[in-house]
């Protein structure tokens, strides 16, 4: 239930509230906000272009491939189209759309905070982001995207080899944005231990916010290897060092190794929120509690744990000692066990509860049969033989866009019709939410899983074109059409959720009868989220209905309702016991300035102006300075 | 409520005292200072793996007759650098206790001894240059990215002791006692690095 403004003085304090938090309206709002609901707009709206940006660049490569010897992209062209695609999915969509725009959303909200602990940080996370997309993506504008694919190997992405700006403008850009993923991630971590309400102790974490802990203590450890690998091609490339030049004393296979080191975590980073929005839809629409809350939420700190340890099965065809190889095997199988835990949760929830098959749990449903599929597919990477044979084929690609796009993205297409009332206030169409579903599902069954056979069939993956008389055409034909149903399904939600908003009937606060926080509240949320800080006592807050009648009763006494300031509550890491009241900073243009002066310091490197780029650092770090200036008691 | 801190209204040094001394968890700002230097610490995890990487790929080590690095020089410097862990403790213990000048001087202590060390190793890299670059070889590529690492956390971190000296000369509040002990953490961690990198470039020389 939520809570109720019954009595004047709680409409006062409301009142208070309002007027403590109100941010600039308009342009101006946007460009300086530190809500963490806003820049999770932000970061919403702007994943959404990118989505769309690489969903047209699969279409024209599925379009090319539609038939044999078709001629719609040069070799040139269908390289930058893979390579950005696959940059843009992983980079810009799925770790932003689930990190910053679900996160940033929904994670203060779930906890009974008013913000992220960082807030200026969080807003500066979101100004990075959208600089570093906008500098990749300036590569494709002007022809000169990355070729090399979106594990961009050496020696092909030597200077040697491949002298054009796309490298760079590829390494650069992920540099710049991982100075953001690395901010984001060290916000949720803090505002997850910190910023907890009174009475959540670690065992009463919402299960979405454990997937996001583990998923922000594996981007932590994770990134340095990719910035490292990064930073060494750079060198190579502008100033003549020689990491990976053999003929230097450098070594091509070093990439692939801190590649890999992160990119294996990677993958669970990918797949982690999405486990954390199943455990959100499935107890909903299931009515009922999660099964094994412990065992799920130590499963996912596991899957991040062990994520670290399986990095070289991405490189059995490289000719590593056998003893090396048959340790990654292993632990590409332990993986599988916390992974098989979640899922016999899901289900055991699902078959155990009273499900009501409303879009965003056919979603999850839709996530669990292609999670199912993707993971079987995975473990057969673990028996090396198998794995060497299928390399670099379109079985490989098969496996991952299940595991990328049916498991990760489906539950993201899930939230967004999930919290859509919250956000906005409105309900979406639900005949219009399960035609969207079938026709992704269905698109997407059709687009990847003939992938398998013509990868079995000696496909190999990134070649622009394939001759007739290999019996190919047949599957590329319904890969392709797949992909334009799924398209269709993709823009079919982006309908449904658009008109929705304007013309959708009112939502409530709860119309889900959602077992989390978020739905006490009002719908959207105000500026301060909680007119009073929940003190909570069970994992499912909104379900224990005394609590939150206390809530109410605490309201009205003006009790943990912090209307003296632009504050909200700090607690004890593990017991969430009261211990002290935090001013958080409000409204600043510091964050968009740091990320103006860090775009010309990147630019300005790509344009090998060395001199000139530390200028542009130098002045970065005085707008840091100049930020920090101003404490947060006197903003 | 009323037994709740509020701890941004501590503006005075016995103010952020008494909220440090009744503070039950790390305030956010350590919280933060500790996962920066979890991620920096990979970083430096990975450059110290490429070398002995890149070291185990070759027969000789240096490459290309390169002369092993001096030990005693880089030894003393490092162990110089590492003691100003001492005053930046002294000067977190200070600002926690309320003690605005105390805290001043021993981050200017520090700063002095950490100026000289950078000093003497901006000198050291240009000489180093002078004799091989990292242009030559991976050996020189990553000698030269290490240390330059390394030099790039020092001077940051001097950068940040200039800065408290800037603010402590207003007094302490709140947010500056957190930001000495975040900053003082933030030299322990430079200083271990710096003890890290100079042990693996002297390894060289075993």
């Amino acid at each position: 239930m939520a809570i109720g403004v019954s009595t004047p003085e709680a409409r006062r304090r409301i009142g208070r509230l309002e007027r403590i938090w109100e941010e600039p309206s308009g342009l101006v709002g946007w460009l300086t906000t530190t809500d963490h609901k806003r820049i999770g707009l932000l970061y919403f709206f702007t994943t959404l272009f990118f989505f769309g940006a690489g969903g047209v660049e699969a279409l024209l490569m599925r379009t090319q491939l539609i038939g044999p010897d078709a001629g719609v992209l040069s070799p040139e062209a269908y390289n930058q189209l893979f390579t950005m695609h696959g940059v843009t999915m992983i980079f810009l969509v799925v770790i932003p759309m689930s990190t910053g725009a679900f996160g940033n959303y929904l994670v203060p909200l779930m906890i009974g905070a008013r913000d992220m602990a960082f807030p200026r940080m969080n807003a500066v996370g979101y100004w990075i982001y959208a600089a570093s997309g906008i500098f990749i993506y300036v590569g494709l504008f002007i022809g000169r995207a990355p070729n090399a694919g979106w594990f961009d190997y050496v020696p092909l992405a030597s200077k040697e080899f491949n002298p054009s700006m796309g490298i760079d403008f590829y390494a650069l850009g992920l540099l710049f944005l991982g100075v953001s993923t690395t901010m984001v991630a060290i916000n949720f971590i803090v505002t997850i231990f910190k910023l907890r309400a009174p009475g959540m102790s670690l065992n009463r974490l919402p299960l979405f916010c454990y997937a996001f802990l583990a998923v922000s203590f594996a981007l932590v450890f994770a990134l340095p290897p990719l910035n490292t690998a990064l930073v060494f091609l750079e060198l190579d490339r502008l100033a003549g060092f020689h990491f990976y030049d053999v003929a230097f004393g450098g070594d091509s296979l070093l990439w692939q190794h801190l590649f890999w080191i992160f990119g294996h975590p990677e993958v669970y980073i990918i797949i982690l929120p999405a486990f954390g929005i199943a455990t959100s839809i499935i107890p909903t629409f299931s009515r009922r509690k999660m099964v094994a809350y412990p065992f799920v939420a130590i499963a996912e700190v596991l899957v991040a744990f062990i994520g670290f340890g399986v990095w070289a099965h991405h490189m059995f065809a490289v000719g590593l000692a056998t003893v090396t190889a048959v340790y990654f095997a292993a632990a590409s199988l332990i993986i599988v066990i916390p992974s098989a835990i979640q899922l016999f949760a899901w289900i055991t929830t699902l078959v155990t509860g009273r499900p009501r098959f409303a879009t965003p749990l056919l979603f999850i449903v839709g996530f669990i049969v292609f999670f199912i599929i993707g993971g079987l597919s995975g473990i057969m990477f673990a028996a090396i033989p198998f794995d060497q044979q299928t390399t670099d084929t379109y079985f490989v690609v098969a496996h991952f866009h299940f595991v990328i796009f049916g498991a990760a993205m489906f539950p993201l297409l899930g939230g967004m019709y999930y919290w859509f009332p919250k956000v906005t206030g409105r309900m979406y169409y639900e005949r219009f939410g399960q035609a969207s579903f079938w026709l992704t599902f269905v698109g997407s069954a059709l687009t990847f899983f003939p992938m398998h056979i013509v990868g079995l069939l000696g496909m190999p993956r990134r070649v622009y074109t394939y001759p007739d008389d290999l019996g190919w055409g047949a599957y590329n034909l319904s890969e392709t059409i797949g992909s334009y149903v799924l398209g269709a399904g993709l823009v079919l939600i982006l309908v449904n959720l658009t008109v929705s908003l304007f013309r959708g009937r009112p939502a409530g606060n709860d119309p889900w009868a959602g077992d989390t926080l978020e739905w006490s509240t009002t719908s959207p949320p105000p500026e301060y989220n909680y007119a009073v800080i929940p003190v909570v006592s069970s994992p499912y807050a909104m379900w224990d209905t005394e609590d939150r009648e206390a809530d109410a009763r605490r309201l009205d006494r003006g009790e943990l309702t912090l209307e003296e300031g632009h504050e909200t509550v700090s607690t004890t890491a593990q017991d969430a016991v009261l211990d002290e009241v935090l001013e958080m900073p409000s409204e600043s243009w510091s964050p968009l300035l740091v990320a103006v002066a860090l775009s010309g310091f990147f630019a300005l490197l790509l344009t090998e102006h060395f001199v000139a780029a530390g200028g542009f650092f130098g002045l970065t770090l005085i707008v840091i300075a100049a930020w920090h200036w101003q404490e947060p008691q006197e903003a | 409520m009323s037994d709740v801190t509020r701890s941004m209204e501590a503006t005075s040094g016995s103010a952020a005292a008494r909220v440090a001394a009744r503070r039950a968890a790390f305030p956010n700002g350590l919280w933060g200072i500790y996962l920066l230097i979890a991620t920096e610490g990979a970083l430096f995890g990975c450059l110290i793996a490429t070398y002995f990487y890149l070291r185990f790929q070759s027969t000789d080590w240096p490459l290309g007759g390169i002369e092993p690095p001096d030990v005693t020089v880089p030894l003393i410097l490092a162990g110089a650098l590492a003691l100003t862990s001492i005053p930046m403790l002294g000067a977190s213990l200070a600002a926690q206790a309320g003690r605005a000048r105390a805290a001043w001087v021993f981050i200017f202590v520090a700063l002095v001894v950490q100026s000289g060390y950078f000093a003497y190793e901006m000198h050291s890299f240009r000489s180093d240059l002078s004799d091989f670059r990292p242009e030559d070889n991976a050996y020189g590529s990553i000698y030269y990215t290490l240390l330059g690492a390394d030099h790039a956390h020092v001077f940051i971190g001097m950068l940040l002791n200039v800065w408290l000296l800037a603010r402590l000369l207003g007094g302490l509040t709140n947010y500056r006692v957190i930001g000495v002990r975040a900053i003082s953490w933030y030299w322990h961690f430079a200083n271990l690095m710096t003890l890290f990198v100079v042990g693996t470039l002297l390894s060289a020389s075993a």
